[in-house]
């Protein structure tokens, strides 16, 4: 199993490329293993053919030898019975045809020596020692055949049958080596062409094998591709394919696509991330329009319901109570005021956003437009029966270069918040100067905020809760308003509130020009 | 005018508004009581048992819409007509009003005329 899973492992590691070269070097490994034992094979029926035209030729020497060497012992022998007989003497020419076919003899002899080799050595020798002697008695016989009473020395029998002997010892043995080199070749044929078709047969085999287990991996590779892409496409982006188990193409193809997974989701989310900013915004954009409309609504109620009613009493022809009336007309140029003031906030915030709220600079004193602002909220103040508190440090405070239409309405807006959110309670305004910074503080004794309030209550359009708007009135512009005057001021505003117990909000300005920003 | 002996229960937080609308429907005819929350208008619902409702939606202690909602879960209640009366002008308000139970829908500035319109047909359906 382990091996099975080194293997398994080692495998699809090689790159697709490395892949073909390895498949096509093992087919051509065994492309050359077949040529060379089909070569072999036929060195072999070469080499048996060779052999067998050898022996048929030692063996045709050997028949001359031994035919040669008969015919001249029978003339041999009839010369000696001449000899006896008439005693008439050879002449030259026969004599010299007498040596001729000796070396005839002789030559045979050397020319079957040339045959056999090792195995037949032993053999030829004592062959070639007994023919050299034969000869050589009868090349005796013939030199002393025509001396005048010699003795005619006629080779014995036993020495022509010994060598008779010899001859038939060599072509046995001649026979037998030939049949040992056929039977030795005949096999090697046999294994070549054994070799030959195993070589074939595994060869299909392994390319078999070998397209198999090239197809098995590149598929397997492609499936895993394949199943990955195919999740992309579903939208799983978080899907990555693995990598790590294809080197080469296939590996930095599974890359890339995990790469182009990576940066669609990268992109994906941006693109969720700013639809929803967008439409959170768009969201706000409703909402405000919703709440600017019911505001609008609030006080129009009013001016109209009055018009029409106090129309109705002038034209039914009783008497007028004057003070009712009076009251009334009140009410309509109040109803009047609040309307102007809720466009006048929405005018501020849409310039502000826009870029076109302009800071004008002068010198004037706080402590004056403090105390001017309180006197002129103090119908507010009775709304819920609150008490003003106003505790200006007179000691520190001095003129200051600043916006005094900007910081009358901070402190107005601040103001107002603090009569709506308060009853019967205390509205403290304190004012104070270091060096170079003014400090406004306006306390209450309200309903004050919780944390999560707290940490909204500056945005545009939001209030503490979505129906404080309602229960309370304003649409939630004031706080967002007062929050951006005090950054085109230079300054900033802090707010420290508590559930129940009252806000206490502190707006720290800059008191001269130097540190002054133009614009938001 | 007829004096009308049915009583109109005028539900409204801002005392500006409810005065005007008290002294409206008086010199309509009507007889009015008032009530300046959601949970002061149901016990006045009960207590009273008023002809017709104009009820504001937006109320401090119990807005109107939970108001609505509860009165039609109260069998002593439920058949007492409700007119919505609220200064969210959207579609969806109106939409949202008629389905906590409120059988008409009237946007502030109150167009008087229609408004009257509006609770003499209310009157006869309860009849």
């Amino acid at each position: 199993m382990r091996a099975a899973d080194a293997v398994s492992q080692l495998r699809p590691r090689l790159s697709l490329r490395g892949r073909l070269y390895l498949f096509s070097a093992a087919i051509l490994i065994l492309f050359a293993i077949n040529v060379g034992t089909s070569l072999w094979g036929s060195f072999a029926r070469n080499e048996s053919s060779l052999a067998y035209q050898e022996a048929v030729t030692a063996a045709q020497l050997t028949a001359e030898l031994e035919q040669n060497l008969q015919t001249k012992r029978q003339q041999v022998l009839v010369l000696a019975t001449l000899r006896e007989t008439t005693d008439e003497p050879l002449d030259e020419a026969a004599l010299e045809q007498a040596r001729a076919d000796l070396e005839i003899i002789s030559e045979r002899l050397r020319q079957l020596g040339g045959f056999g080799g090792e195995e037949l050595e032993a053999h030829y020798r004592r062959l070639h020692d007994s023919v050299t002697a034969l000869l050589a008695e009868w090349r005796q016989f013939y030199e002393q055949y025509n001396a005048d009473g010699a003795i005619i020395a006629v080779e014995s029998a036993r020495s022509y049958n010994s060598t008779q002997q010899r001859l038939q010892e060599l072509d046995q043995r001649q026979s037998f080596v030939a049949v040992q080199r056929a039977n030795a070749i005949d096999r090697t044929i046999t294994l070549t062409d054994q070799i030959t078709v195993i070589g074939f047969i595994s060869s299909i085999a392994i390319t078999l094998a070998l397209v198999f287990a090239m197809i098995r991996s590149t598929n397997a590779s492609l499936t895993r591709m394949k199943r990955g892409v195919e999740r992309f496409g579903s939208g799983d982006l978080t899907y990555r394919i693995d990598d790590q188990r294809d080197s080469g193409e296939i590996g930095d193809l599974a890359r890339t696509f995990n790469d182009m997974s990576a940066k669609l989701q990268i992109a994906i989310e941006e693109m969720n991330t700013a639809r929803a900013d967008a439409d959170s915004a768009n969201a706000a954009k409703s909402m405000f329009l919703a709440n600017v409309s019911h505001e609008l609504r609030t006080p129009l109620n009013a001016i109209i319901g009055y018009s029409e009613m106090l129309q109705d009493e002038l034209g039914d022809g009783l008497d007028i109570d004057r003070e009712q009336f009076h009251h009334d007309l009140a009410t309509i140029i109040f109803s009047g005021n609040q309307l102007l003031t809720l466009i006048n906030d929405i005018l501020d915030l849409s310039k502000i956003e826009t870029g076109k709220m302009q800071v004008s600079l002068e010198v004037f004193s706080p402590a004056a437009l403090l105390v001017q602002v309180c006197d002129a909220l103090s119908p507010l103040l009775s709304q819920n029966n609150n008490r003003l508190v106003l505790d200006i440090d007179n000691d520190s405070m001095r003129d200051i270069n600043s916006d005094r239409g900007k910081l009358q309405q901070i402190v107005t807006n601040l103001f107002s918040n603090a009569c709506k959110f308060t009853k019967e309670g205390d509205i403290t305004v304190s004012a104070s100067m270091t060096a170079d910074a003014l400090t406004v503080a306006v306390a209450d004794t309200g309903i004050g905020m919780t944390q999560a309030q707290q940490d909204r209550v500056f945005e545009a359009f939001i209030q503490a809760e979505s129906n404080t708007g309602l229960q309370y009135g304003g649409t939630g512009l004031g706080l967002a308003i007062v929050r951006e005057f005090c950054t085109m001021l230079g300054g900033s505003i802090a707010l420290e509130s508590r559930p129940d117990e009252g806000s206490v909000f502190r707006v720290t300005l800059p008191a001269g020009p130097t540190s002054v920003r133009a614009s938001a | 005018m007829v004096m009308s002996e049915q009583l109109i229960l005028l539900v409204e937080d801002n005392e500006v508004n409810r005065d005007m609308l008290v002294r409206r429907l008086e010199r309509a005819g009507h007889r009015v009581s008032t009530a300046g929350d959601g949970e002061a208008a149901l016990q006045n619902m009960r207590a009273l048992q008023p002809a017709v409702v104009l009820m504001d939606m937006n109320l401090p202690v119990k807005d109107g819409w939970s108001a609505c909602e509860e009165a039609a879960g109260d069998a002593s209640i439920k058949h007492i007509p409700i007119i919505a009366l609220t200064a969210h002008a959207m579609a969806e308000d109106k939409h949202r009003a008629l389905e906590a139970g409120c059988c008409d829908y009237a946007t502030k500035p109150v167009n008087f005329p229609e408004l009257l319109e509006k609770i003499a047909t209310c009157l006869n359906a309860g009849r």
